[in-house]
């Protein structure tokens, strides 16, 4: 069922937000929710998180970093007027709507994605929010729409240095988030703290709420094929007990997940998703010469 | 029957591609029958009659076996005319007989008690039934068939909404739309088929015949909603809001995991992802498509029925070294006999009387070596009349860098949390008529039964069908009235 797409621009360095007409998931999505994307006939399924809707005209926005073959053939291939095969969803639980209180929501690099729809809904239920991304300076999206939408948001930016890798990336992005959270929680009172991001900064900003006690709710960002729960490929630990990320979460309570394991099992594929994306640079080289 | 017939003892043999060519990719093993080749197998029926044919009482649905294998002889000068009638009656029963003539257990079932079989070799009826359906596809005879059907429907105005495009939710849709009735289907994963789609293997079920079996529905009329997952998308109160009736097929999806420390590591699969990866995604094609999978040098698959062997001979085909462990003895193993026999031809190993108790990992979390805990048989049974087994107290530790966990699956849970539909453990529950406990939404396959099989999830279907039918036109008749 091919969904059309409306709308495309690149928000920043290797952000690309899709707006597509995907009426049956734009009725029923809720803050906290996904879809599964899969975009080429010959493509693998990813999990995308709806950032904004509408119900009435039909369509859903969708933003991507891109990461690997999948995101970098959607921000090469697709164009507005073409079409996403499948759109599958809303998928997973949404947000848990309460009354929390003084709320920290924390987005690293793209997981400021993920923040938006809940923040915002926490906040018009009621809540005080602030919400921190924790980004290289080149990649900060949606700044104004966050302004608008929460008590407070502020972004931990920082540049890039010539000749970093992802690891140099990745190991700047935990130093900044934990001193920025530490900061934040040693300054003000927090009754909930929420994090999407990179597994590895995820646990990190745990360790430092944890000293502080204060509830902390997590979206887990496990591999995942069908996201129906038939497959497993999503299992997380939490609190001892095997779940399944797609039907049980996305999100839990950050204090019962098993950190190292979702860790490991995120990073299994990384060999063959770097075969895939040379597989996929090679065929775009080979198509211009 | 007139005619004297010679009794033929030996089954004419279908041709099989030979286990080290076949293992090297995911072509159909056994080839089946060409029209000579079926002619000569249809010969040695003994054409009991129906009233007394223990192969039809054998199949679940019922088939006029000795009926159709009759018109392959009667018609034998005129090929497309005979495979044409054998076809029209295999329909009258069955509408999937491409993929039923592959996987039916047809040992257990309408090749049971054969009567060939006290002296000599029984009816290769499976393989007949595959050759008509083939052969009427590969001819365009089905669909000549299909439209002599559709100008006969006769519209009655009312909807019905199928959840689910496996062999029960298909096999309803076909038979509703039919009977006239305005039918779409809304499937969760992005192609219809359900477990013939993402379960059973290119090898054993090519997807093509899978595809063609849906594009015949399509061209019935039906309408086929992909991506809509019933529970999140939409809700069964607002299909029954829009539609007249409703009908489950969502099958038994959710993979049982193993109790045991360990099991999350790197390279533990479930059957179902395993299978997924491999057939739905495509992953024996990677990188030409996108989704990989990661098959070791040493694999280890746990459990002995159909989804084990498709889980190991598909591993056997990345170049693996594959052994099926299995905790009870060989006389237990569920799998279709042409199944085992496949997979000891091609290598795989078979270790019985052992229990996974630990998986052992490496430093990164990937899987490394299986914990086995020895078993043994007791004389006495279990319920379902298997010998009862315990633990040795000795252990074996086997390496391996891919495991692939293959014990069974529960009924899929999102639509179980339906509020006002009756459940007992994980399984729908229906009434005779296989209607569930909210009025108008009718259940069955795996649904309702749990793991079971291709045929008795069609034979519900069609029988779902039918009661849905006979719903729909007491509500017509009481608005009528
Ligand atoms: C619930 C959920 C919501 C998400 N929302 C967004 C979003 O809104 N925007 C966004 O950019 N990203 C989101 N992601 C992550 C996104 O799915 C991955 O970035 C994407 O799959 C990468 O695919 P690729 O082929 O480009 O990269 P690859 O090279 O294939 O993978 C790069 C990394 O992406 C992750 N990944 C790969 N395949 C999958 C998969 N099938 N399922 C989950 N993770 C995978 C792994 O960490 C992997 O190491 C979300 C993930 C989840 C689980
Ligand atoms: C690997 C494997 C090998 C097998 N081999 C054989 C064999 O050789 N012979 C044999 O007879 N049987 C075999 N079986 C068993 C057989 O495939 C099943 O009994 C049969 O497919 C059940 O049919 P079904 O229509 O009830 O369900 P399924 O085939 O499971 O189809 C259910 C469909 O419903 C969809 N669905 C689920 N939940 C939802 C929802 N909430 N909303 C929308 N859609 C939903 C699923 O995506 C799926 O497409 C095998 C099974 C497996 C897994
Ligand atoms: S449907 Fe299955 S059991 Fe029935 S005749 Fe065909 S192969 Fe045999
Ligand atoms: S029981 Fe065997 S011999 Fe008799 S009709 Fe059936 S297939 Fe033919
Ligand atoms: S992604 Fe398959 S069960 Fe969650």
């Amino acid at each position: 069922m091919p969904y059309k797409i409306l709308d495309k621009k690149e928000l920043a360095m290797n952000e690309v937000w899709y707006k597509v007409h995907a009426p049956h998931v734009a009725k029923k999505v809720e803050p906290g929710q996904f879809v599964i994307v899969r975009a080429f006939e010959n493509g693998e399924r990813i999990p995308l998180t709806p950032v904004e809707w509408d119900r009435e005209e039909g369509w859903i926005t969708l933003i991507t970093f891109i990461r690997g073959k999948t995101t970098m053939r959607m921000a090469n291939e697709l164009k507005p007027g073409d079409e996403i095969l499948n759109i599958a969803g809303p998928l997973g639980n949404p947000a848990p709507m309460k009354k929390y209180g003084r709320v920290l929501a924390i987005g690293m690099i793209t997981g400021i994605v993920e923040v938006f729809p809940i923040a915002k809904a926490w906040q018009e239920f009621g809540n005080d929010v602030t919400t921190l991304h924790v980004s290289p300076n080149p990649m900060v999206i949606l700044e104004e729409k966050f302004e608008k939408a929460v008590s407070r948001h502020i972004v931990e930016g920082f540049d890039l240095q010539p000749g970093w890798g992802m690891n140099e990336i990745a190991g700047e992005l935990v130093k900044r988030a934990v001193a920025k959270v530490r900061e934040l929680l040693e300054s003000e009172h927090f009754d909930m703290v929420l994090t999407v991001g990179p597994a590895g900064a995820q646990k990190a900003v745990f360790n430092v709420v944890k000293e502080f006690g204060i509830p902390m709710h997590a979206d887990l960002h496990p591999i995942m094929v069908d996201a129906t729960g038939m497959c497993g490929a999503c299992r997380v630990t939490i609190g001892g007990e095997v779940k399944f990320a797609c039907i049980d979460g996305p999100g839990f309570d950050a204090y019962k997940v098993d950190w190292d394991e979702l860790i490991h099992r995120i990073g299994f594929y990384a060999p063959m998703e770097r075969l895939a994306m040379e597989h996929y640079m090679k065929a775009l080289q080979g198509g211009e010469q | 029957m007139a005619v004297k017939r010679k009794l033929i003892k030996e089954r004419v043999p279908t041709p099989e591609r030979p286990a080290e060519e076949r293992v090297k990719d995911f072509g159909e093993v056994n080839l089946g029958y060409t029209f000579e080749l079926a002619v000569k197998e249809a010969e040695r029926c003994l054409q009991c009659p129906a009233n007394y044919a223990p192969c039809i009482k054998g199949c679940p649905v019922h088939i006029n076996i000795p009926g159709f294998i009759g018109k392959l002889v009667e018609y034998r000068d005129d090929p497309d005319r005979a495979v044409k009638e054998a076809l029209n009656v295999i329909w009258a029963c069955n509408s999937l007989p491409a993929t039923t003539g592959r996987v039916c257990p047809q040992e257990d079932q309408c090749e049971m008690n054969c009567v060939m079989g006290k002296v000599g070799d029984k009816i290769n009826i499976g393989k007949l039934e595959r050759f008509v359906a083939d052969y009427a596809r590969e001819r365009g005879i089905d669909e000549e068939l299909l439209f002599e059907i559709v100008p006969k429907i006769e519209k009655k105005g009312q909807k019905v909404a199928i959840i689910g495009a496996g062999p029960a939710g298909l096999t309803a849709a076909g038979e509703l739309a039919k009977l006239g009735y305005d039918v779409t289907i809304y499937e969760a994963l992005h192609e219809a088929g359900g477990v013939l789609m993402y379960g059973i293997p290119e090898f054993r079920l090519p997807k093509s015949i899978v595809e063609s079996e849906i594009d015949k529905l399509r061209k019935l009329g039906v309408r086929i909603l992909t991506d809509h997952i019933v529970g999140k998308t939409v809700t069964i109160e607002e299909l029954l809001e829009e539609y007249d009736a409703v009908f489950i097929g969502s099958g038994a999806g959710t993979p049982r995991l193993i109790n045991a420390p360990g099991v999350n590591l790197n390279g533990i699969y479930t059957a179902n992802e395993f299978l997924t990866r491999v057939n739905l995604m495509k992953a024996y094609l990677f990188p030409e498509y996108d989704t990989p999978v990661y098959v070791g040098k040493k694999v280890i698959v746990i459990g002995a029925g159909n989804t084990a062997m498709d889980a190991a001979r598909s591993a056997r085909r990345f170049g693996a070294e594959v052994t099926i462990a299995y905790r009870r003895g060989p006389e237990d193993v569920s799998a279709r006999i042409e199944e085992v026999e496949h997979a000891k031809e091609e290598g795989i190993k078979f270790e019985f009387f052992i229990n996974p108790v630990e998986f052992i990992g490496d430093e990164n979390g990937k899987v490394k070596a299986v914990k086995f805990e020895k078993m043994k048989a007791l004389e006495e049974r279990d319920s379902r009349g298997k010998r009862k087994i315990v633990g040795t107290g000795e252990y074996v530790t086997i390496e391996a860098d891919t495991v692939i966990i293959a014990i069974g699956k529960h009924p899929n849970r999102l639509i179980v949390n339906t509020p006002g539909l009756k459940v007992e453990r994980g399984r729908i529950v229906v009434d005779e008529n296989l209607m569930t406990s909210i009025p108008g939404v009718f259940a069955g396959g795996d649904a309702i039964r749990g793991e079971a099989t291709v045929i008795l999830a069609m034979g519900d279907g069609r029988k779902a069908a039918k009661a849905i039918h006979e719903y729909l036109t007491k509500k017509r008749e009481n608005g009528n009235a």
